[in-house]
């Protein structure tokens, strides 16, 4: 028997898997390490099952996705002055094949910690008629947590305007509709019991499972999904979930090409699973590149988000310009 | 205000109709003052060569629509270009989604994202000063209104003195609006000329003409007098059945309404064919029994032949002793009782006559022994003229008479919004050169008299890059065509010029032409220099130009697609179907037919009695004589002219032909 050439052989040998890629998006929030845990519904423990390769995709798809903005636009002393801009849409595909906007709301506002400001600035900024978004005094002591308080309250005014404007949509949606979320379906009651709203996921820093399952459920194959479990943890409103393999993630990274799909807490979830695994793997022609995350994120959601891109204010939009000095006065 | 009924309040206006596209700018696709770049939706009505509006939007981002745009600033433009792409970063994604079968590439759930993105050269900034870039607007649709102002129509389609000439409807989304020339520069004096170019085939260029000269009969301004066209027919029947209607449908009925053109054939059309060698039977597809009445014999003899001697020589012809020999013969024999120096006395007015001093002096040089020269000509260049005016009668029997009279266009009788056809299709090469140099320069010469019975008169020649080659040699009819070019549009003599290849005529003669029409055209020729002002969408679509569309260029605007109806006579291919031309009728029989075209109570066998054992050439002088002097009793008069010997008919005094002015070196 040849020895192997060399440890990268003698690894492939031994069962490893050769990767050349880690996305950033892999690496998860660094906030949140711990297990959240989960509860088998269809299997008894984590099993895998083809998705229905063909299955037929509802004649109407509308996908939800929403995009944030936000620079820092002055500096009273050390306190930052951020202008954000969230945005969210739903784009609606029918027989065409095309994607066409069917509802999108939008906020422009500034974030600050309004108590903090000297008043000139602060008597400037309400004369200005922007909407306001104060921050707690404890949380901008120093210009670095500044920032990244101004970062979640942007945040949270995007997931709220999603959230609006996907339980709008879902209000709305006709009985052979479907409503695709580019998030989680859990943080809306209406969402999360909708019989025909869906959620993909493309980071995965939560993880539900360890040990075997784990590895059972991220080197899931393409067309092939998880058993359906329900996620303990954080999620708000119950719904049931499964992973799902887009593209062979052999090469790239063992989060390459794998979404988390959330759906109601219901029976019929369950029996519609590998149905709905079947019509989300088609999604994945057209691929959304340019965008780096194209291995898991769905052309419409990537035209959804093009979209808002192309209406929102020019100036959170543009490119950095040199940082060097200005010259002369 | 008892009792005083109030007018109704009139209703308001229709909302202006929403942009079609926006004006688009980056740093590598800039706008410009003379072209810009816009997007439609995918599905739209623009297309290349549709003529559109771009409004200022102001300072607000939106414009109001108002159809002046906020600033009144309005640009119109028309499409060059198109371009199509998707967000596909590279092809390869493509095939990665399809998982590389083609099969699938179409079953994506999800259309890509798609642009349709339009480049368009400006036609007009109003105002027009200051000259700037072309503002981020929106993008309409050009109006019937819009079509005139951005073409420049606007000052000539009004006014005390209107000059426009319709030439074909624009069409695009949905509209239809009339594009007209401007006669002052198409007939003269500020322009003039058209030359058309297509390929063959397609009978584009020969309809585009036969529809642009019934416009210009319709239309042609009052306050510039009469007009006249002469057709040369250069091949097959194309010209000869322009009296007979042709097939028109519903959609040609209607283009012609639209374009305010009566759509039925020309109602005044002469035909003038040469005979063929037997001297009895007209050379020209136009034979057919009901028809060939109105074909007139063109009959020239050895005056109208000599005037144009320079047309039969060619350039190693030309040498002074010739031309000094040539002009010998006009001025000093022809037409004047000449002594031969031999003790012969002739009176030249026939290639016969001529033919015969010929022999008398070659005679007379031989039997006196004397030296190889007669008076002062060497008897080398006297045979060399010989041998070349011998040959234009042999050559073009049938055009030219070794003897009798001739017979002519109408000179000085023109009639206003008459057609004059010259069906020369099947004579000899240098009888063409011959035909057209003569009868052009005729026009010339009475245009310049103003005795030619009209003002104006448009020449169509075909085959252009014949005549008038860029490369070939340096021909009488070139010149002459050149000189007509340059200087004809102050003598109203217009030059309607047409052939396959624009590349192979003469850059002056094609120059001088103020519109410039485009049929279809054939791709090696687009790859020529002469076409690189053109976009590649629009050399792709002049590739594949249906019939019955045109690509013209006028002065006033810049290259624009039109669309004409078929024209309303009968086309050359159906009319020698409908007409199939006769078989070439025995002499006796042809000499029938002409006399009973002069008298319907003539019967043949009193003709045929009457010629019976004479010589076919003194009945072919004696019938020349009768069409000529029309008598009461033809029959009667062509009894006595065979009775004795003909005589010759005294040539009228001859009117000499001015020179061609020298030609400018100038292009243009």
């Amino acid at each position: 028997m040849a020895a192997p050439r060399s440890w990268k052989d003698a690894m492939v040998a031994a069962g490893a898997v050769a990767v050349s890629h880690v996305p950033e998006a892999s690496l998860g929030r660094a906030d949140i390490d711990e297990v959240a845990g989960a509860e088998p519904v269809e299997d008894s423990g984590v099993a895998v099952h083809a998705v229905e390769q063909g299955a037929p995709a509802p004649l109407t798809i509308r996908f939800l996705d929403g995009i944030q903005l936000w620079k820092v636009v002055y500096y009273d002393g050390v306190l930052p002055i951020v202008r954000a801009h969230v945005a969210a849409a739903v784009r609606s595909r029918g027989a065409d094949r095309r994607l066409r906007t069917a509802d999108e709301a939008g906020r422009d506002c500034v974030v600050a910690c309004v108590a903090a400001l000297r008043p000139a600035v602060r008597a400037a900024l309400e004369a200005s008629g922007l909407e306001l978004v104060d921050l707690p005094q404890d949380e901008v002591s120093q210009p670095g947590r500044a920032l990244e308080a101004a970062r979640r309250a942007v945040e949270r005014a995007r997931v709220a305007l999603e959230k609006q404007l996907g339980e709008r949509c879902a209000e709305r949606l006709g009985t052979d509709e479907w409503l695709v979320v580019d998030g989680v379906l859990s943080e809306s009651s209406v969402l999360a019991g909708h019989p025909r709203a869906l959620a993909v996921i493309k980071s995965h820093a939560a993880q539900y499972f360890a040990g075997p399952e784990l590895e059972r459920a991220l080197t899931v194959a393409p067309g092939h999904r998880t058993s359906v479990f329900r996620p303990r943890g954080r999620a708000r409103h119950e719904v049931y979930s499964w992973y799902q393999r887009l593209w062979p993630w052999e090469g790239n990274d063992v989060l390459f090409g794998l979404l988390r799909v959330e759906a109601r807490a219901h029976e019929d979830t369950v029996r519609a699973a590998s149905r709905i695994g079947g019509w989300l793997d088609r999604e994945r022609a057209p691929l959304a590149t340019p965008d780096a995350r194209w291995d898991r994120l769905l052309y419409p959601i990537h035209d959804v988000e093009t979209y808002l891109k192309a209406r929102a204010p020019r100036d959170l939009l543009s490119a950095p310009g040199s940082r060097l000095p200005k010259t002369g006065t | 205000m008892i009792g005083k009924a109030s007018a109704p309040p009139l209703p308001p206006p229709p909302p202006p109709p929403p942009p079609v596209g926006h004006v688009v700018a980056t740093e590598l696709k800039p706008a410009t003052p003379y072209q810009f770049h816009f997007w439609t939706a995918n599905e739209t009505s623009i297309g290349i060569g549709a003529i559109v509006r771009v409004e200022d939007p102001g300072n607000g981002e939106r414009g109001t629509g108002n159809g002046k745009g906020e600033t009144g600033k309005v640009v119109y433009g028309v499409v060059t270009d198109g371009f199509a792409y998707s967000d596909l970063a590279t092809p390869l994604h493509d095939v990665v989604g399809a998982e590389g079968d083609p099969a699938r590439a179409a079953e994506s759930p999800t259309a890509r994202q798609e642009i349709r993105l339009w480049t368009a050269a400006v036609l007009r900034q109003i105002p027009e000063e200051p000259l700037q870039p072309v503002p981020l607007g929106g993008v309409h649709v050009a109006t019937d209104a819009d079509v005139a102002r951005a073409l420049r129509m606007d000052s000539y389609l009004g006014g005390a003195h209107p000059t426009a000439i319709p030439v074909g409807l624009y069409t695009s989304g949905g509209l239809e609006a009339p594009v007209y020339l401007d006669a002052d520069f198409l007939l003269g004096p500020e322009a003039a000329h058209l030359n058309i170019s297509g390929v063959s085939g397609l009978a584009t260029k020969t309809s585009a003409v036969e529809f642009l000269l019934s416009a210009i009969f319709e239309h042609f301004p009052p306050h510039k007098g009469r007009i006249a066209a002469v057709c040369f027919n250069v091949k097959g029947p194309d010209l000869c059945f322009l009296d007979q209607p042709g097939t028109l449908d519903a959609e040609d009925r209607r283009r012609y309404e639209r374009l305010g053109v009566p759509a039925h054939p020309f109602e005044r059309v002469c035909y003038y064919a040469p005979f063929k060698a037997d001297g009895a039977n007209l050379n020209t597809l136009r034979t057919h029994a009901a028809l060939v009445g109105d074909v007139e014999p063109l009959v020239w003899g050895l005056r109208e032949v000599l005037d144009f001697a320079e047309v039969l020589l060619n350039r190693d012809d030309i040498d002074a002793k010739a031309d000094a020999f040539i002009d010998f013969l006009a001025d000093r024999v022809v037409d004047k009782e000449f002594a031969d120096g031999f003790g012969n006395v002739h009176r030249v007015t026939t290639f016969a006559d001529l033919d015969k001093l010929f022999r008398a002096v070659f005679d007379g040089l031989e039997l006196a022994g004397r030296s190889d020269t007669w008076r002062t000509h060497h008897i080398a260049t006297i045979r060399k003229v010989r041998n070349r005016l011998a040959n234009i009668s042999t050559r073009c029997k049938g055009l030219v008479a070794d003897d009798g009279p001739s017979n002519d266009l109408p000179w000085g009788r023109f009639e206003d919004r008459a057609v004059y056809v010259v069906d020369v299709a099947n004579v000899d090469p240098l009888g063409q050169d011959l035909v057209f140099a003569r009868i052009v320069s005729k026009l010339r010469e009475h245009l310049e008299r103003r005795d030619l019975g009209v003002d104006a008169v448009m020449v169509f020649v075909d085959e252009l890059n014949k005549y008038a080659s860029a490369d070939g040699p340096d021909t009488y009819v070139r010149k002459m065509l050149l000189d007509i070019s340059e200087r004809g549009r102050y003598l109203g003599l217009v030059l309607f010029g047409a052939e396959q290849f624009r590349s192979q005529v003469h850059r002056r003669v094609v120059g001088n032409a103020g519109t410039i029409v485009f049929g279809r055209m054939d791709s090696d020729e687009l790859a020529t220099p002469g076409y690189q002002v053109l976009s590649p969408a629009t050399k792709t679509k002049l590739a594949t130009l249906p019939i019955g569309e045109l690509m013209v260029r006028h002065p006033h605007f810049t290259p624009i697609f039109v669309r004409f109806p078929r024209p309303a006579v009968l086309r050359g291919r159906d009319g020698v179907e409908r007409f199939p031309p006769a078989a070439d009728l025995p002499f006796e029989d042809a000499v029938v037919r002409q006399l009973v075209k002069l008298d319907r109570r003539i019967r043949p066998n009193q003709v045929k009695d009457l010629i019976a054992d004479r010589l076919e050439q003194d009945v072919r002088r004696a019938l020349a004589t009768v069409r000529q002097t029309h008598p009461e009793d033809p029959l009667a008069s062509l009894r006595r002219l065979l009775g004795t010997r003909v005589a010759p008919e005294p040539p009228p005094a001859r009117e000499a032909v001015p020179p061609l002015t020298p030609i400018s070196e100038e292009p243009y």
